[in-house]
């Protein structure tokens, strides 16, 4: 942690210094009591003597082993990755209201979903049985991933790389809405696939295992040491971009490993998960107002705060239906929406 | 009251001789009151369930056009195709100039129909009863009030021919049919759950739940269901969720994946779920016989 | 004495007009200040200055060397650049923003050490803002945070300083403080510094070793402060809008007339 201070190249000052320990410890605090919660979280509700009961019981290593912790701890390494993407996305375009998505990744993933369920439904028909049963063998989760990538790499091919924020973001949006668009009429003409395209938009960690656990955990680590080193960059954003690169930073070529950073992690969260609201935006909003502070410490912090987020929407989708559950991008959207309602009275009353 | 002349009405049809051009008037699921100066001659459907009953009471020569979900039985793939209950073509079917509209709950097309002078009848389709009531209805409304009954008795002797299929070993035993794209449980209170309570089949979601909950899969593997049922394509995956290597249905390979043809006719509350059992007691009786697949 | 930074009959093209045209002049060590009216070229000519503006004609030489073909990074070693408007997003804390100067120096990688903490603390010393280290950028006013950007700028311990407009939000102590800031740095023993400023503060800019006057894109004039010839340009370019005299000690004096109709 000082090691990020000091790749800040500011000696902290003691207050800021006190407010971010007090939210790292808030942080561990909450992720610990959110982890408790997923274990105590079944088909019944939260629970914690319900708990101890079926950790006594025959099947404790199957409930608690194989379902509930594989997707309380994916749902933390899930709400990490957007986090973190949310964070490099703000410190990217300079604006507290860039979220993950915008670059064309969850259009993107969407489509590439879309085209899975479409061509099984399809049985074949429209693409030949050879290519749905390659597509099949993909997957829900590769297409997401590979659709996710694939959206990002349009939008900076229309953008003519990352030379310009502005073109990127347009770029972005028109992926968006054409991705969209195509998606829409492919429902159109396949409606069985309606169902499935809903249920990826809102977003799921009811099936979250330890195989996905290993490739999510991999891609967060790698991300944060990677993120690490470009901190200072974003830092140098913030002065303004002439200001930047005044200071001898390659700016297109930041721009775009920043970019890519930003996609895989996106890519990594929502072949996963599916398309959660939310997190991605105000993770790093909260952690800015709790304890702001360079690049280095917002990145790591945002990512722990997205953790947080999702472990407690997931616990909240469970135990609030149970036995039914909620989409847990349902809930991190009524959550996220509160809280943005909650911002702009605030900015109101001043 | 209402009830009383209408069957009163029937009875002098049916005294008369029942295809002779009577009014008929009968009460659709709204309450309201549709009064034809004689049976339909010309019937657009938009729902596929309604369609398929119709035909079933044999007047399917009398259908114009159909939505596009319908598929059964096959003449109707000549017919126009008018959209969906979302997406209806007013103009397509204002010039088919229907006698009357069958359709299901609201959608903005029906209101903008009737509006423009249609006959719109609305009857809903979720559960066996309703289909039994929608093929009483239809049938008054043909001018036919006898086939109503008369195709429910095939069905109901359908569905008891499949009962009597289902092997002793598997009878009582609890089942889990899952809906793709969600996934979403058949809950008992749904339509395919009445059809496996009919076959002698516990449902692992018990009433309360709805008819469709979106279940937490811990639910499912909590419940340890001996027969788990779905689309074929989505049973392949089941192996794959955390924890449900351990399912007992899972374990001993007792899973029934239905076909895309298959899977549509069970989840389709019409006039085939005897059709429906028959399939699903097909199903048991490989099981049965072959043990685990 | 070969100029640091010079400019060979410099072209630039903005918008489809000439924004810069012919300009060829050259830097050393010393105050030069840059004045013209609004829309003459001055920021652009800065920008050019810093290769932060590709020229569409002629060439900017550091060191005499090409400065497009010059690394980024020794570019950033080299010439420090202040923007004229701030377009700050703020988040971060005084001591952060000052620090981030070093980047000139460390790269994206390297690790800060005293060296560089000592640059940071002269830096926010120099400007008056040691105080303030942990209040965040944009709880500042207007001028405070100029103050902190330009410690910044002084925190990369360039040689070459590009100010456009550092004076702008200033109150008059601070001006002054500013005023005698330039000049130390530029005469300072053993680390002469070339420092441009772009003012439009003509009362400062008077007390500079070196006055460039820009107008419509072109140079007017080169020269000291007391050159007739400067002060004739002046007097042209701004028209009837100011007076120029000399005082008392012989130095030039320039006042805005508010007294003529």
């Amino acid at each position: 942690m000082s090691r990020a201070l000091a790749l800040a190249g500011a000696a902290p000052d003691g207050a800021d210094t006190r407010r971010r320990h007090r939210l790292a410890l808030g942080l561990v605090l909450a992720l610990l009591l959110g982890g408790l919660a997923g274990l105590a979280t079944g088909s019944d509700g939260l629970s914690l003597r319900a708990l101890w009961a079926d950790l006594q019981g025959p099947d404790a290593a199957l409930l608690i082993g194989h379902i509930r912790a594989p997707r309380t701890l994916g749902a933390a390494l899930v709400g990490a990755l957007l986090g973190l993407a949310g964070a490099l996305a703000q410190g990217l375009f300079r604006n507290p209201l860039a979220d993950p998505y915008l670059l064309g990744s969850a259009a993107g993933a969407g489509l590439g979903v879309v085209l899975v369920l479409a061509a099984a439904s399809a049985g074949g028909v429209v693409l030949g049985l050879a290519g749905a049963a390659w597509i099949e063998r993909l997957g829900l989760v590769g297409a997401a991933f590979v659709g996710a990538l694939a959206g990002v790499g349009l939008t900076l091919s229309l953008a003519r790389g990352a030379a310009h924020t502005l073109r990127l973001l347009l770029a972005g949006v028109v992926v968006g809405v054409m991705a969209g668009a195509v998606s829409d009429l492919i429902t159109v003409a396949v409606p069985e696939a309606l169902r499935g395209k809903q249920a990826f938009l809102l977003g799921s960690t009811s099936f979250l295992g330890w195989p996905a656990l290993g490739l999510l955990a991999t891609g967060l680590v790698a991300l944060l040491a990677l993120v690490g080193r470009f901190a200072r960059a974003l830092d140098a954003l913030t002065l303004g971009e002439d200001s930047a690169a005044s200071l001898g930073l390659d700016l297109p070529r930041l721009r775009l490993l920043l970019v890519l950073m930003l996609s895989a992690a996106t890519a990594l969260a929502v072949s996963q998960a599916g398309l959660v609201a939310f997190v991605g935006l105000v993770a790093p909003h909260l952690v800015r107002r709790a304890a702001p502070g360079p690049h280095g410490w917002l990145v790591a912090a945002s990512a722990a705060m997205g953790a947080a987020l999702l472990v407690l929407a997931d616990v909240l989708s469970r135990a609030l239906v149970a036995p039914q559950e909620l989409p847990v991008g349902v809930v991190t959207a009524v959550l996220g929406g509160a809280y943005l309602v909650w911002l702009l009275k605030q900015r109101g009353a001043r | 009251m209402r009830r009383w002349f209408c069957s009163l009405l029937a009875g002098l049809a049916l005294a008369g001789g029942a295809a002779l051009a009577q009014p008929v008037e009968v009460l659709d699921d709204r309450g309201q009151a549709l009064r034809l100066e004689r049976p339909p001659q010309r019937i657009v459907s938009l729902l596929p369930s309604l369609t398929e009953s119709v035909a079933a009471l044999g007047a399917g020569a009398r259908l114009v056009g159909v939505d596009r979900y319908s598929n059964w039985p096959p003449e109707v793939a000549a017919l126009p195709r008018l959209g969906g209950l979302d997406d209806a073509q007013i103009e397509a079917i204002v010039r088919l100039k229907p006698d009357v509209v069958l359709a299901s709950s609201s959608a903005r097309a029906l209101d903008r129909l009737e509006a423009l002078g249609l006959p719109v009848l609305r009857l809903k389709s979720d559960s066996h009863a309703d289909v039994r009531r929608s093929l009483r209805l239809l049938a008054r409304l043909l001018g036919t009030p006898a086939e109503g009954e008369r195709v429910w008795a095939r069905i109901e002797a359908q569905l008891a021919d499949a009962q009597a299929r289902v092997p002793v070993a598997l009878r009582g035993r609890l089942v889990y049919f899952e809906l793709g794209g969600g996934p979403y449980a058949a809950g008992a209170s749904s339509f395919i759950g009445e059809t496996l309570a009919r076959l002698g089949l516990v449902n692992a979601v018990p009433a309360e739940l709805g008819p469709f909950p979106k279940l937490n899969p811990e639910f499912v593997v909590r419940a340890r269901p001996e027969l788990v049922m779905g689309a074929q394509r989505e049973q392949a995956a089941l192996r794959a969720r955390p924890g449900w290597q351990a399912v007992p249905a899972l374990r001993e390979g007792r899973l029934c994946g239905f076909d895309e043809a298959g899977y549509e006719l069970l989840i389709r509350p019409g006039p085939r779920l005897g059709e429906g059992a028959a399939l699903i007691a097909d199903c048991l009786q490989r099981l049965g016989a072959g043990g685990a697949r | 004495m070969t100029p640091v930074l010079a400019t060979e009959a410099l072209r630039v093209r903005l918008g489809g007009h000439d924004a810069l045209r012919g300009i060829t002049l050259g830097l050393g060590p010393g105050w030069t200040a840059l004045v013209g009216p609004n829309g003459a070229g001055k920021s652009t000519l800065l920008r050019a200055l810093a290769g932060l503006q590709r020229p569409d004609g002629g060439c900017v030489r550091l060191h005499g060397r090409d400065l497009a073909q010059v690394p980024a990074a020794e570019r950033a070693r080299e010439i420090a650049w202040l923007a004229q408007r701030g377009d700050v997003t703020g988040e971060l804390s005084v001591r952060e923003t000052v620090a981030l100067g070093r980047i000139a120096r460390l790269g994206l990688l390297g690790t800060p050490g005293a060296a560089d903490e000592a640059a940071v603390a002269q830096a926010m010393a120099l400007t008056e803002c040691r105080d303030w280290g942990a209040r965040r950028l944009h709880e500042l006013s207007g001028g405070e945070r100029q103050r902190v950007l330009l410690a910044r700028v002084l925190a990369t311990e360039a040689p070459l300083l590009l100010l456009d407009e550092p004076t702008t939000h200033l109150d008059a102590p601070h001006q002054r403080a500013l005023a005698r800031l330039f000049r130390r740095l530029a005469h300072e023993a053993g680390t002469p510094r070339s420092v441009l400023t772009v003012l439009h503060d003509l009362p400062i800019a008077l007390r500079a070793d070196r006055l460039l006057v820009l107008d419509a894109g072109t140079l007017q004039a080169d020269g000291p402060p007391s050159d007739p010839g400067v002060q004739a340009a002046l007097a042209r370019v701004f028209g009837h809008a100011i007076h120029i005299d000399t005082d008392a000690a012989g130095r030039p004096r320039v006042a805005l007339a508010l007294d003529d109709d």
